[in-house]
């Protein structure tokens, strides 16, 4: 099953950038997800439990990812409470593996530390781009599925 | 879901992009980049061979040791030409200094290059003059006529230049360098002699450390290297994790790890004890670049928390420590400092003549700082190791020494210390800035004066505003409507100063041509002397540039070359022009240059050939390099050897050329260069001060601190009767990693302003407790000067009854509340010290509480 979620701008586009997308067709400049995503189940709601990070790869065996239910809301959060998340575990700095400790993500590499709350902005540290948001999807059993990455993995110039 | 707009593809450069050297164009770390330019449509391949990276793109890279290429590093921009280009920049792997590693903020520079589709489009393009309430565009020839003209008339009319005012940067970096620097003084020192200019960030002419100038010993006298190589790293006042990110990630977190002990054998004595580092970091709050530090290992870190202010007693009690332990080297003091000032010195600064129990009694008064700590510090910086050999210690201080009360006493008595523990021109020492910015200094000598001790202190052009004078106010690439201390009250003046000439401009009809637009300014101009006529240079429209009668638009980074060096070794590269300036924008020199040859017209027309010829500096500059290579005429010969590099300028380039530059890349070269007598050769200066220091003597010159005096009366009032109780908290301000050196680009960036919508106040929990306030409320910060609106963040970064501000966030500037005292001896603020109280606000901003990260920011356990 694949999935490809809408497009969300939050920049003003001028007509000059919005012909880009399609210049050639080589440009390659859509906004993520602009690419097809494998949906792949990784952990029933009722098995999270906040705090516990659950590992997985996604979108393919070495990309690393974490998913954690926080215990309170998070942007793009999933299940009752709005607050399981999920992203990728490659620090976007130079691509050493973050850690979920205390409540957010950190990596020992250079000490940048992502919110998982705030769609795994850099709160601190050297990191320029976000950490990549896997956006997840319920099914009527609990099932929770990774469906996209929004935002480029460290180390690629395409997520697939 | 996800807040701002993300990637998940990037295009790739195709074998035939240009490609680029380059130098971030933010802080003083100066790390290089590579920027890669080629026509929308074409993309590169995924093997190594179809790309202009080189790079196989077809696996994952490696971690750290593989190409950092992420999505903010990518942008499209459009070229005069008027097609697209994509424009790829991503951190130097061959830079020695970074090394393929980057910073939040240099990772965001292909973000900031003019573009379309995004918030840069907002960058001025073509000279705007106010009529009433409104910018209209004009042309470049019409601007130049109405600059040149009003300034004409303030000099025919007084006879000086007096009446012409100037807020100009003197820095490299950010769009700026040697090119820029020199075309400005050229106008302003040599065509004009302006004697009311003031430094983009402080309202005066002066060097921010004079008191270690005056000593002999320039501010940028240490190598990064050094900070591999030091058994003990000092920061002071300084948090380089945040505003040196990569200084302190690639250098001096690797030796507090033990990761550089090799480097050390390599380059010690035989037989010298080769060690992990410690660090000792001296700052009212627990910053990050500790707390890092104390993550990694919690037994070589010592946090020192002296009260606002008391910081040059302190470094006058380690001084004493020392002395009283006989850590110094009096063989040293004798040969390469001046003995007689060395009793002054001894009787002011260390106080000798006071018992030690006593004087150390005093101190721990004073600064707050236990006795204990103190004489730990003096151990980890002066104790000599096993076998008797000196300790190696960095110190490195900023703007919590520099913008501390009493500016010249506190640098002095940082530089002492580190002269009497010989901490001085050998590896793995050195005693100066961290610095904020890149820099670019060259230019004609000013006509302001000096310290207190040189002829000064120059004057405060803030007040001189303030108080009614001046005519004409040139503000070029600096927002002092943000960055001036007290800046309400500069606000409210300047804009009802300007106020004043735009209403009378208004009356009876606008102007109908430039030309009588210029005589109905001048006649305003000295109608109404409280009047201002106000000229802003810049890239984007500013706060300052909302009161502005004239708008000039400038040229940024990347679209000019350039120079500068960084400040952890003075590493002098070119800065590759990689695209071209929106729409008419100019570089700075170009627009110092075209004004000049404006007013030699005019003066020319009035056959007055001489004044006109002193206006044409710039006849003959045709391209950047024009520029680079006539600054190079101001310093002195560098024909010399290698134990005379103390008599050169810290910048002096004499002999480099943009070739010579293109040549070495990214290895660069060091200022000051010497041209080796024997060879010929330009020879880079790795670590000043290791033979001679920079006085006539070649001798360092001690000097006697002053006495504590409490604090100056513009805080004083605070500490007394009810205003104690009124304003009840200290405070202090300063950067942040996110935004330091950055905002004025990042207002147009949704990663950053996302991140940090609004400026903040931290709040130590038991405060925060007290007040009933959570992280995420807005409260309003007001004293007697002014007031700001800033919201909660909650942490142990600060002590109970200290609040910090983040300084110039675009939503509101912390130096609206600072007072308006600088330091008699220099006219250096102290915008980290004064008293407020703050006030609940309802509630806070669902809006702003959804996207900025509350997350305490100094906790990495
Ligand atoms: S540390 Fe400074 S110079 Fe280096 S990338 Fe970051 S902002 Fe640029
Ligand atoms: S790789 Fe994660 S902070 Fe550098």
């Amino acid at each position: 099953m694949t999935q490809t979620l809408s497009r969300r701008r939050f920049v003003k586009l001028t007509a000059a950038a919005t012909a880009l997308f399609t210049a050639g067709g080589k440009a390659q400049l859509g906004y993520a997800p602009s690419l097809t995503y494998p949906a792949v189940k990784v952990a029933n709601v009722s098995q999270v439990k906040t705090g516990q990070p659950v590992t997985f790869s996604y979108p393919d065996a070495s990309s690393p990812a974490i998913l954690v239910k926080l215990g309170k809301p998070a942007v793009g959060g999933v299940g009752p409470g709005r607050d399981i998340v999920a992203y990728s575990a490659l620090c976007t700095h130079m691509g050493c593996p973050v850690q979920y400790e205390g409540g957010r993500f950190i990596c020992r590499c250079h000490y940048s530390m992502f919110d998982p709350a705030k769609a795994g902005q850099t709160y601190q540290g050297l990191a320029s781009s976000w950490l990549p948001q896997i956006p997840l999807r319920v099914d009527g059993k609990g099932d929770i599925y990774a469906v996209a990455v929004a935002g480029l993995i460290w180390g690629r110039v395409k997520n697939v | 879901m996800a807040l701002i707009p993300r990637r998940d593809q990037l295009p790739i450069p195709p074998k035939n992009a240009r490609v680029h050297n380059t130098v971030c164009q933010y802080c003083t770390a100066g790390c290089g980049y590579k920027v890669y330019v080629w026509p929308v449509g074409q993309q590169g391949g995924l093997k190594a061979d179809q790309n202009a990276f080189g790079v196989d793109l077809s696996q994952p890279q490696p971690p750290l040791a593989g190409l950092s290429y992420t999505e903010t590093m990518h942008a499209v921009t459009t070229g005069k030409d008027g097609r697209q280009y994509h424009v790829v920049i991503v951190p130097a792997k061959d830079s020695p200094y970074n090394r393929g590693n980057y910073s939040i903020r240099g990772g965001t520079n292909a973000l900031t290059v003019w573009s379309l589709d995004r918030g840069t489009q907002d960058r001025l393009e073509y000279p705007l003059l106010r009529i009433g309430d409104q910018f209209q565009a004009i042309t470049w020839q019409d601007a130049l006529t109405l600059v040149a003209g009003v300034i004409k008339g303030i000099r025919d009319r007084d006879g000086n230049d007096d009446n012409i005012t100037v807020k100009a940067y003197d820095h490299g970096g950010s769009g700026q360098g040697f090119e820029d620097n020199y075309g400005l003084g050229k106008f302003f020192f040599a065509a004009l002699s302006v004697k009311h200019i003031a430094i983009h960030n402080r309202p005066a002419y002066n060097s921010e450390v004079w008191g270690s100038r005056e000593r002999g010993v320039h501010e940028l006298n240490y190598d990064y290297t050094d900070a591999r190589l030091a058994d003990t790293v000092v920061l002071w006042g300084a948090n380089p994790f945040e505003t040196a990110t990569v200084f302190y990630a690639e250098h001096i977190l690797p030796n507090i790890q033990g990761n550089t002990v090799a480097e050390k054998q390599e380059a010690f004595a035989k037989g010298e004890p080769a060690e992990p580092g410690y660090l000792i970091v001296v700052d009212p709050r627990k910053t990050s670049s500790y707390t890092v530090a104390e993550t990694v290992a919690k037994d070589r870190v010592l946090l020192l928390r002296p009260n606002l202010g008391t910081d040059y007693i302190l470094a006058n009690a380690i001084a004493r420590v020392v002395w009283e332990r006989g850590y110094y080297d009096m063989a040293y003091l004798q040969a390469r400092t001046d003995m007689g000032l060395f009793e002054e010195y001894k009787q002011k600064s260390l106080k000798l003549q006071v018992p030690y129990a006593e004087f150390m009694a005093q101190v721990e008064r004073i600064t707050g700082v236990p006795r204990a700590q103190i004489e730990k510090a003096a151990d980890w910086i002066a104790k000599p190791k096993a076998g008797k050999f000196k300790r190696r210690t960095l110190t490195i201080y900023e703007k919590g020494i520099i913008w501390n009360m009493k500016n010249y006493d506190q640098v002095a008595a940082i530089v002492q210390l580190a002269v009497l523990t010989h901490n001085v021109g050998r590896p793995g020492t050195g005693c100066g800035r961290l610095g904020g910015h890149q820099e670019g200094y060259v230019r004609p000598k000013s006509p302001t004066p000096g310290s207190i001790y040189r002829g000064g202190p120059p004057v405060n052009v803030d007040k001189f505003l303030v108080e009614g004078k001046g005519k004409f106010y040139w503000v070029v690439a600096t927002d002092p409507y943000l960055s001036t201390p007290n800046s309400q009250v500069f606000r409210k003046r300047i804009h009802e100063r300007t106020q004043k000439l735009t209403r009378a401009l208004g009356q009876g009809g606008e102007p109908g041509t430039i030309q009588e637009r210029v005589r109905k300014i001048l006649d305003v101009l000295y109608s109404d002397p409280d009047a201002l006529f106000m000229v802003v240079q810049d890239i984007y429209m500013t706060e300052t540039a909302r009161d502005a009668h004239l708008i000039l638009p400038a040229a940024g980074w990347g679209e000019a070359n350039e120079t500068s060096i960084n400040c952890q070794g003075r590493l002098l590269r070119l800065y590759e022009k990689f695209m071209d300036p929106p729409g008419e924008a100019k570089p700075d020199w170009e627009i110092f240059k075209l004004v000049g040859l404006r007013l030699a017209d005019l003066y020319r027309a009035e056959g007055k050939a001489q004044e006109a010829a002193k206006f044409e500096f710039g006849k003959n500059w045709k391209t950047d390099e024009d520029v680079f290579l006539a600054g190079a005429e101001e310093f002195k010969d560098n024909r010399v050897s290698e134990e005379d590099e103390a008599t050169l300028e810290a910048e002096n380039y004499k002999g480099v050329t943009y070739k010579f530059l293109k040549e070495v890349g990214q290895q660069g070269i060091r200022t000051p260069v010497r041209r080796d007598p024997k060879t010929g050769k330009l020879v880079g200066t790795v670590r000043r001060y290791t033979h001679k220091f920079g006085t006539p003597d070649g001798k360092f010159k001690w000097y006697g601190s002053d006495d504590w005096e409490g604090y100056p009366a513009e805080v004083a009032k605070y500490l007394e009767g009810e205003k104690a109780k009124q304003y009840p908290f200290w405070v202090t301000t300063g950067r942040a990693q996110t935004i330091w050196q950055t905002a004025y680009h990042d207002r147009h960036l949704p990663v950053k302003a996302a991140a940090l919508p609004l400026p903040y106040v931290e709040i130590h929990p038991e405060d925060a407790k007290r007040l009933g306030l959570q992280s995420g409320d807005l409260v309003e910060v007001y004293n007697e000067e002014g007031n700001g609106t800033f919201m909660v963040y909650v942490t142990d970064a600060v002590k109970p009854g200290l609040i910090f501000l983040v300084m110039y966030h675009w939503r509101g500037t912390s130096n609206s509340l600072t007072s308006g005292y600088t330091d008699p001896k220099t006219t250096i603020p102290w915008y980290k010290g004064t008293r407020a109280n703050l006030r609940k606000l309802a509630g806070s901003i669902p809006s702003v509480q959804q996207t900025a990260s509350l997350l305490q920011q100094n906790k990495f356990d």
